[in-house]
């Protein structure tokens, strides 16, 4: 797999998963989130061209995902958000940095440990990028989504068994990934 | 000793329950046989102790994800409009 290329048919299955948690920390309402990864992925596929292979496709797409969070939060509050732009950066090329930073710290209203809860879980989602794509599928709807047993080795042909090996691989792996910084 | 060999669980079987265990789906017999396995077994219990954190974690991150229907419908969404600019552009 080339590292820097975009594969806008893969962004939905590398990504989502990940872009949606980044969006439903920061704005709590699983519909606005679902409509901003949208923009992001069509704002994404408008920009192709301008992708110079510089950054992951991943930062890509955050990097994208941010502006439209921003867009929605200038939106949302547009009247008071701009008076405090205005007041804090009179030169509007900083505009930006200053409205990146406002998203990274929105946790102001939040406890620390919400920030790190989110940190948390965006690495979780990055350690699962090394699971192959039915092991991550698997683990994903049994302790995510929490599915039966049963159903997933109806829907996926294993035996409960077999389910169970994926699930202690996946485990171990990511345990591993998280090791660092985590455990 | 009948009883205790059909209590005897190999590491790749105690690996198992372990991981059943994190998701609460083990028998009583089988959280009995783990129990027994992890007081003898050094590695298996280090493992078992690893899984909790895990467990701990993931569920500290309360990790949410798009069903499935999110993801197929951005997927549509992707698809069409990506074949609207590949035709655009050929126009060019
Ligand atoms: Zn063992």
């Amino acid at each position: 797999m080339e590292e820097n290329s975009l594969h806008p048919d893969k962004w939905v299955d590398r990504y989502a998963d990940y872009l949606f948690n980044y969006t439903i920390t920061r704005v709590n309402d699983r519909e606005v989130a679902n409509d901003i990864i949208s923009e992001t992925f069509l704002a994404g596929l408008k920009s192709m061209k301008n992708y110079k292979g510089e950054a992951s496709e991943r930062t890509w797409l955050i990097s994208i995902l941010k502006r439209k969070i921003i867009d929605h939060y200038r939106k949302n509050n547009s009247a008071k958000g701009q008076a405090e732009v205005k007041m804090n950066f009179p030169d509007s090329d900083n505009e930006g940095d200053w409205l990146e930073e406002k998203v990274a710290d929105l946790t102001d209203m939040t406890a620390e440990d919400q920030m790190e809860n989110r940190e948390l879980g965006l690495a979780i989602l990055e350690c699962m990028d090394q699971l192959n794509e039915k092991q991550a599928a698997i683990f994903k709807m049994k302790t995510i989504d929490g599915v039966d047993t049963e159903a997933i080795c109806n829907e996926f042909n294993i035996s409960p068994s077999n389910l169970w090996v994926i699930i202690h691989r996946a485990r171990t792996s990511l345990a591993k990934c998280l090791e660092k910084n985590w455990f | 000793m009948k009883g205790i060999s059909l209590m005897k669980l190999s590491c790749a079987e105690a690996a198992e329950l372990c991981t059943k265990a994190e998701y609460k789906e083990t028998s009583l017999r089988e959280k009995i046989r783990l129990k027994l396995h992890l007081y003898f077994c050094r590695t298996c219990k280090d493992y078992h102790k690893n899984n909790k954190k895990l467990s701990g974690l993931l569920k500290k991150a309360d990790l949410k994800t798009c069903s499935s229907q999110e993801k197929e419908h951005l997927k549509n969404k992707i698809k069409s409009e990506h074949s609207q600019i590949s035709q655009q552009q050929k126009k060019q």
